[in-house]
């Protein structure tokens, strides 16, 4: 087989953009791209899902403008063809293309996929088939693509391994220009796939999964646990890549402009890097560490400059916590002020439990308030110090209070169910809590606005992660979740009090996919023979499916979900790592158990997570926070 | 008044702009608010001083000729600007076009009266150019789409669905003109048409009948935007151009510019 041809095969896909939905995914030709018509090395970054869903993505964003800056390399993205056009397209006989190029993604020498949650699992497959590359990377031969992958979920790659070359763990800005450079020299030496990909597992932060291989028994879970094969010369316990001078970087990291109205349309702008707050059940939480800010001066020109370039009438001040940016309050002060009578608005994605997120929401709010959104993530005081939610009944009384009294009429609550050690009572409190804020609302505001208020409850189901406290919990039993879910909606008093929950079904399978090992990788392919795809999107979930391909591999997915790992067990994501300690995660998976709370290290000292030491970095404040 | 809510600019201190541009290529994929919005993007990168509309939730204020559906190109479509200094015609359309995407890119502009009509009321009349490709094994060259249109037009009204809504289009009153020509493989059908608050002709609705008439089917016709049809394997519109009517009839552009003045449309029925 020869390499598939890079050329321009618009003219096959357009006679079916008149029979699909919302054609403007696939037509290109956006304001601001930047890739090459000439290039040594081609790559090729695929969201995968829909363009609308996937054009926001900073990685992405980060990723390309970086690549397009280099010499001699261009990068252009796709995205996976909603189910529509991924039928006309097969249907017709077009493979995947570009978007950019409209080339098959096949001809590309670099195919890189962004790995955003579990659920995106059977889409890598229905990519990889419809861009008619081998699904399995043992099946690719000298012409095929190096198929990568990177992102937020790389953090238990297994279940993904026999489909991906190589995954690049951790930040990619500095990554995955080595990964290519690696490629081009190695390629043009001559080198075979095998030693192209030993090359590649050369360069830190890079896990090949055909140079390692599972092992059972001694002591592992019933999923093993992965090692470098006999004679490899790679790591055991592949380290995450960290920016170690994130304040280097430039701010300004988007530069398309899409065509399609987006639900997040906007300009975004990564103000800081990394949270420490430390709740026990939340992956990002340590997989981004350690906290970076950037300085004010570094966000305010990094708008101006981004609102020009691009025309957005909005920024948004993104991070895991950007009110916690120690300079917070000066950002917000210096953009309004600069963007004042211009029409375009500042938001900041999510509020602070407490008085002070209140006060940033009003910064950005002007006359606008819709809704306000607060995480508490557990009903009881009990069950949030399990968790290490730092956030006390009177933080929220206070941060409500206060909401309620600057305008805002609405106020959304997230919570997560099933979490570790959570009875009946904790399930109860969701509902108390949701009452008495909105008894709140209602005295606090004049008396024209109390029917107006309402409070909307949002609850999950908890999926333990790897390398976090909680990851060696069992999910919740399937029928206890219903159980409970039923409990709440009973609990609840007030008729102005709405409560929305997660799928129980599509939380299993998250669950299976968090927790397995390389033995997810049969029931994802089987589950993908049998017709999913775009599991994320519930009107396409078949929870049967994902059932039928299990029962054929003798998988039972309850118990899978289900059954707790032991705290000294082998488990199958330890060879890679963000850097944190093993001791420090059973720390805090026995202080959860006491209720004990820890601190964040970026308002107290070092709370002893390891990561600063394990990849010789440190939290970088611009001042202090409080 | 409080300090940070600027004073709005009298009405008469600002400035219309109108602006002509084009809708091409894979551009014309894009849907009508996908185009609206992406000309927001163009203007405010062009940085132009747009004005901007009071109240809860401000926005530019743009007006636009009415909507074109997905995959219909055009040569000829128009935008009102409101700004709030005068920047020269030749300066703001310079400053537009190195800011938009060459498909959409303007090529003319010129201030007009800030109180006229908007677009969508001053242009009564569109033209249209329709290129049909036979499907294999369909007699569908000039003479015989010549006769199919003859028959649709003797019926003076076209029933169709759009939604849930049982729809007539009148072709008495919006078909003006239509020619018919051969060219190589494909039939070249221009049409000029009358648009006003009562609605105007969309030529899918045009084509499908057409399509209907050829096959003698009676299949109902559905408004869904492009069409799927079995006497052509393939058509393009195209829109080539927007006139304003006086009370005589004389026809100019939305600028003022006598006569139909994009594309070469021979009215001849």
């Amino acid at each position: 087989m020869t390499r598939a041809v890079y050329r321009d095969r618009f003219d096959e896909i357009e006679p079916l953009l008149g029979r699909v939905e919302k054609p403007s995914r696939y037509i290109d030709h956006e304001w601001g791209t930047a890739s090459k018509a000439e290039a040594s090395l081609r790559c090729c970054l695929i969201y995968p899902d829909v363009y609308e869903v996937g054009l926001p993505n900073q990685g992405i964003a980060i990723l390309y403008r970086i690549l397009n800056a280099q010499e001699g390399i261009s990068c252009e993205r796709g995205y996976l063809p909603w189910v529509d056009m991924a039928d006309e397209m097969r249907a017709a006989g077009v493979p995947l293309l570009s978007l950019e190029g409209a080339a098959p993604v096949a001809s590309f020498d670099i195919v890189g996929f962004h790995i955003p949650h579990e659920m995106a699992a059977t889409n890598y497959l229905e990519a990889l088939d419809l861009a008619d590359i081998p699904l399995h990377a043992s099946d690719r031969g000298e012409d095929d693509p190096i198929v990568i992958a990177g992102g937020p979920s790389v953090y238990n790659p297994e279940p993904l391994a026999p489909f991906i070359d190589a995954f690049l763990i951790g930040e990619g800005e500095e990554s995955i220009v080595e990964v290519c450079r690696a490629h081009e020299r190695l390629r043009d030496a001559g080198a075979s796939r095998e030693e192209i990909l030993r090359g590649l597992a050369r360069v830190s932060g890079t896990y090949v999964p055909a140079l390692y291989e599972v092992r059972h028994g001694e002591g592992a879970t019933e999923h093993g646990y992965t090692v470098p094969r006999a004679g490899e010369d790679v790591p055991a316990r592949v380290l995450k890549r960290v920016v170690a001078d994130f304040g280097a970087t430039d701010a300004l990291t988007q530069s398309i402009v899409p065509y399609a109205q987006l639900v997040h349309d906007r300009l975004s702008i990564e103000v800081l890097r990394g949270c420490a707050r430390g709740c026990r059940f939340c992956q990002a939480g340590i997989t981004y560490r350690p906290v970076r800010e950037r300085t004010p001066d570094q966000v305010v020109s990094a708008v101006a400059r981004g609102l020009a370039e691009t025309g957005y009438d909005e920024v948004s001040l993104t991070s895991l916590s950007t009110t916690d940016h120690s300079r917070c309050r000066q950002i917000l002060r210096r953009l309004n002020r600069g963007l004042e009578g211009t029409g375009a608005s500042v938001s900041i994605p999510s509020q602070r439990l407490d008085s002070f997120g209140v006060d940033m929401a009003l910064e950005v709010a002007g006359d606008k308030k819709g809704g306000l959104t607060f995480a508490p993530e557990a009903g009881s005081q009990r069950l949030r110090d399990v968790i290490n939610k730092n956030v006390t009944e009177e933080d929220l009384d206070r941060a409500a209070k206060a909401a309620f009294e600057a305008g805002w009429n609405r106020m959304k609550l997230y919570f997560m169910m099933g979490l570790p050690g959570e009875t009946d009572e904790d399930v109860v409190a969701i509902a108390r809590l949701a009452d008495h804020v909105l008894e709140l609302g209602r005295s606090v505001v004049p008396r024209a606005r109390r029917g107006s208020i309402s409070v909307s409850v949002s609850v999950s189901v908890f999926i333990p992660k790897s390398h976090t406290p909680f990851q060696w919990c069992a999910q919740l039993d399937y029928d206890e979740v219903r159980r409970r879910q039923k409990l709440l909606v009973s609990s609840v008093e007030n008729r102005a009090v709405r409560v929305h929950y997660h799928d129980a079904s599509t939380s299993l399978i998250e669950a299976v996919l968090s927790r397995m090992g390389r033995d997810a990788a049969p029931l994802i392919e089987g589950a993908w023979r049998r017709g999913q795809r775009f599991d994320a999107w519930s009107e396409q979930f078949s929870l049967e499916r994902w059932e039928e391909a299990a029962a054929e591999l003798g998988l039972d997915l309850i118990k899978i979900a289900h059954t707790p790992y032991e705290l000294d067990a082998r488990l199958p994501w330890e060879h890679v790592s963000p850097g944190v300690s093993a001791g420090f995660l059973k720390r805090e998976y026995r202080r959860a158990l006491e209720g004990k709370t820890t601190a964040d290290c970026t308002f107290t000292s070092c709370t002893g997570c390891g990561i600063c030491q394990a990849l010789f970095v440190d939290n970088v404040l611009v001042g202090d926070r409080a | 008044m409080t300090p940070s809510s600027p004073a709005q600019p009298l009405e008469q201190t600002l400035f219309r702009l109108r602006v002509r541009y084009a809708k091409r290529g894979r551009l014309a994929y894009l849907g009508h608010l996908e185009v609206i919005h992406t000309i927001d993007r163009a203007i405010r990168r062009a940085g132009l001083p747009f004005a901007v509309t009071q109240g809860f939730s401000p926005h530019m204020r743009v007006g636009f000729s009415s909507a074109l559906p997905v995959g219909t190109s055009s040569s000829c479509e128009w935008f009102d600007l409101f700004l709030t200094e005068l920047v020269p015609a030749p300066e703001a359309l310079e400053r537009l076009k190195r800011a938009t995407a060459a498909d959409l890119a303007p090529d003319q502009a010129g201030y007009v009266e800030v109180r006229r009509l908007a677009l969508t009321a001053e242009i009564g009349r569109i033209g249209y150019r329709v290129e049909l490709l036979a499907a294999p094994g369909v007699a569908a060259d000039a003479p015989a789409i010549s006769s199919a249109l003859e028959e649709v037009r003797a019926a003076g009204a076209i029933p169709y669905r759009r939604g849930k809504k049982e729809k007539v289009l009148d072709l008495d009153r919006s078909l003006a003109a239509a020619a018919v020509a051969q060219a190589g493989a494909a039939v070249v059908l221009d049409l000029d048409t009358r648009a006003d608050n009562d609605g105007s002709l969309r030529p899918e609705i045009l084509i499908a009948a057409l399509d209907r008439s050829l096959r003698g089917s009676d299949e109902p016709i559905v408004s869904t935007g492009i069409q799927d049809l079995a006497a052509f394997e393939r058509y393009r519109v195209e829109r080539t151009f927007q006139g304003i009517e006086d009370d005589a009839g004389a026809l100019t552009d939305p600028l003022g510019a006598p006569g139909p003045t994009c594309g070469e449309v021979v009215i001849a029925s």
